[in-house]
């Protein structure tokens, strides 16, 4: 359980986060929505422990700055693209804090192999890392995220520069994380994806939590439609599943 | 186990033949730097008298060997090594390829240093041109991080700033050598570069310097393939990004510093060798530091023999060779493996 308590974080002079409270429940999927701006990638980076913050955010019971034991892995919306890596080195780095850097052990090399074959990336390990598709890109940083077994996950924007396709199958190889029990915290535009996938959604808006509980009472909370300044219509297919759609007519 | 390895179907990390090829390559070409010359030497004898046994160079010989080509040849490992790795760092550490060690305002800040001691009237300054191009390169690079501010939040303000301070350092050694022409030719050799000064005391100075640098990055450079990442990525992998980079960066510029004020500007290696070492192994430049090292050595060894011997009895400023030899073989490996973007 990931327990944040009265989150500020100032970037100069403006406050980017203003007292979020909120609990992240230990091996579910909780999305993090809202509009450009919300604040949304602070949380990620204060969730990881490298964003100075003023409050508290307990992992367990320990304050998260403080603990670099935690294994985190955190997959950005812009990954850097290293010259001169190849798929497998790449991937490899997840297992750096286990192995030590530099060092490789047969269990990791087994472990990446395996990876790559799950991720679909099996063939492609010799391959530069800046010869990949976007699609495979992101893969790319599932697998190592994957190979990193983590306790915890950070994604910010799996999906936005993905095609339909790419973004489900993207989705896909993430879920393979919550089978293995680790926890999940992603920013997502796209709140249908989001609620699809996720368990929990917390809304965000100018730095604050606007609403935040199961992807099913955000869904059909009139809180969300002002959220997004009533801008979305929210339909629920045949399925049960709920669509949220922005509404075209907007300004007439 | 070795079956497990190989049904990974992984190639491994680093491959410890590399290095060791590097060591044999710098030893041979160290042997052919020190045997050949205006004056060619016994190789029997030169390897007899370095262990000191009977039955090796004596007199003239001996004294050629031990004063001039001995120093002469270590001092050009030396800067080759340091040049070759601190460019390797900075490519890493600035997420740029093209960035080489003179970067941070290192190459104009010496250039400014070496200047004013040449061309300072009255006192005899010239015996002191390594220390004056030494506090130069030092000066700029600090000055570079002091107006970057944010001190590595960002690494492209580091690199501005550096670019910066480069200009204002260049434009006030050009106002000091428009004011003494008669020191524009002493100048201009020195940032042709030069190994002619090569004595003991020069290698022994700088081979602290550039050890101790070269010793500290080497037992980073493992680390260092976290900075290729975002910084976020590097922290949730174990590594404190903005110390890291402190640190290379720190010891990257003692090398150079070191580099350029034993021997002037010697351009390309800082580029090429990095660079040509990932082409032909196909790793990641951290990964092989110390290879890169080696091989950074043995080009600049076997660069300093060309310009010895070429023109022979007259030398041939070591910038010179580096470029005209490194550009054509640069840019044909460019072509092939398409370096640069990958």
């Amino acid at each position: 359980m990931i327990k944040v308590e009265d989150l500020n974080v100032r970037l100069g002079h403006r406050n980017v986060l203003k007292d979020i409270n909120v609990e992240i429940e230990d091996g579910k999927w909780t999305c993090l929505v809202g509009p450009n701006g919300a604040g949304k990638t602070t949380f990620l980076k204060a969730l990881l422990g490298s964003q100075p913050y003023s409050g508290s955010i307990c992992d367990s019971g320990v304050e998260v700055f403080r603990n670099h034991d935690r294994n985190v892995a955190f997959v950005p919306q812009h990954p850097q693209i290293p010259i001169g890596m190849s798929v497998s080195e790449y991937v490899m780095l997840g297992r750096s804090k286990r192995d030590g850097w530099g060092n490789e052990s047969n269990k990791s090399r087994n472990l990446v192999a395996d990876i790559l074959r799950l991720t679909g990336l099996f063939g492609m390990q010799n391959q530069y890392v800046s010869q990949l598709s976007g699609g495979e890109m992101q893969r790319a940083l599932i697998a190592r995220a994957l190979v990193q077994e983590p306790t915890l996950i950070l994604l910010d924007e799996p999906t936005s520069a993905l095609d339909l396709h790419h973004q489900i199958a993207v989705l896909n190889n993430i879920e393979l994380l919550k089978e293995r029990g680790v926890t999940i915290v992603s920013t997502m535009h796209d709140i249908t994806l989001a609620a699809m996938y996720a368990e929990k959604i917390v809304v965000m808006q100018e730095g604050k939590v606007l609403l935040h509980g199961t992807s099913e009472f955000v869904i059909h909370s009139p809180e969300l439609k002002a959220a997004f300044e009533n801008r979305i219509n929210v339909f629920t297919l045949e399925s049960g599943r709920p669509v949220i759609v922005a509404k075209k007519d907007l300004g007439n | 186990m070795k079956m497990q390895n190989s049904n990974s179907g992984l190639s491994p990390i680093w491959n410890w033949k590399i290095t060791a090829l590097s060591f044999a390559l710098l030893f041979v070409v160290g042997i052919l730097a020190i045997s050949f010359g205006p004056v060619s030497l016994n190789f029997v004898k030169i390897i007899r008298t370095l262990f000191g046994l009977p039955d090796g160079l004596t007199g003239q010989e001996r004294t050629l060997l031990i004063d001039l080509r001995l120093p002469r040849a270590l001092l050009a490992a030396l800067v080759g090594a340091a040049l070759a790795t601190s460019g390797a760092v900075y490519q890493t550490v600035f997420r740029n390829p093209l960035a080489d060690p003179y970067l941070l305002g290192a190459a104009a800040g010496a250039g400014l240093g070496a200047t004013i001691a040449i061309t300072s009237a009255g006192a005899d300054l010239y015996s002191l041109l390594p220390i004056f191009s030494f506090f130069g390169a030092i000066l700029a690079v600090l000055t570079s991080f002091f107006i970057s501010g944010k001190f590595f939040a960002e690494p492209n303000s580091l690199l501005l700033s550096g670019i910066a301070v480069g200009s204002f350092a260049t434009a006030v050694q050009t106002y000091l050598q428009q004011r003494n022409s008669s020191s524009l030719r002493p100048v201009y050799s020195w940032i042709l570069g030069e190994l002619t000064v090569a004595n003991w005391q020069i290698v022994t100075w700088s081979s602290i310097y550039i050890l101790i640098a070269l010793v500290i990055l080497i037992t980073v450079s493992k680390q260092l393939d976290g900075l290729m990442l975002t910084d976020e990525e590097a922290y949730s992998l174990g590594i404190n990004p903005n110390k890291l980079r402190v640190i290379a960066v720190v010891a990257a510029t003692l090398a150079t510093a070191t580099a350029v004020s034993a021997s002037g500007l010697i351009g390309f290696v800082g580029i090429v060798v990095p660079h040509l070492v990932r082409g032909i192994t196909h790793r990641v430049t951290n990964r092989g530091l110390l290879t890169i090292a080696l091989v950074g050595a043995s080009f600049l060894v076997l660069a300093d023999l060309g310009a010895r011997t070429l023109l022979s009895p007259a030398e041939l400023p070591i910038g010179v060779i580096t470029a005209f030899v490194g550009a054509p073989f640069f840019l044909v490996v460019l072509r092939k493996k398409r370096l640069v973007t990958q």
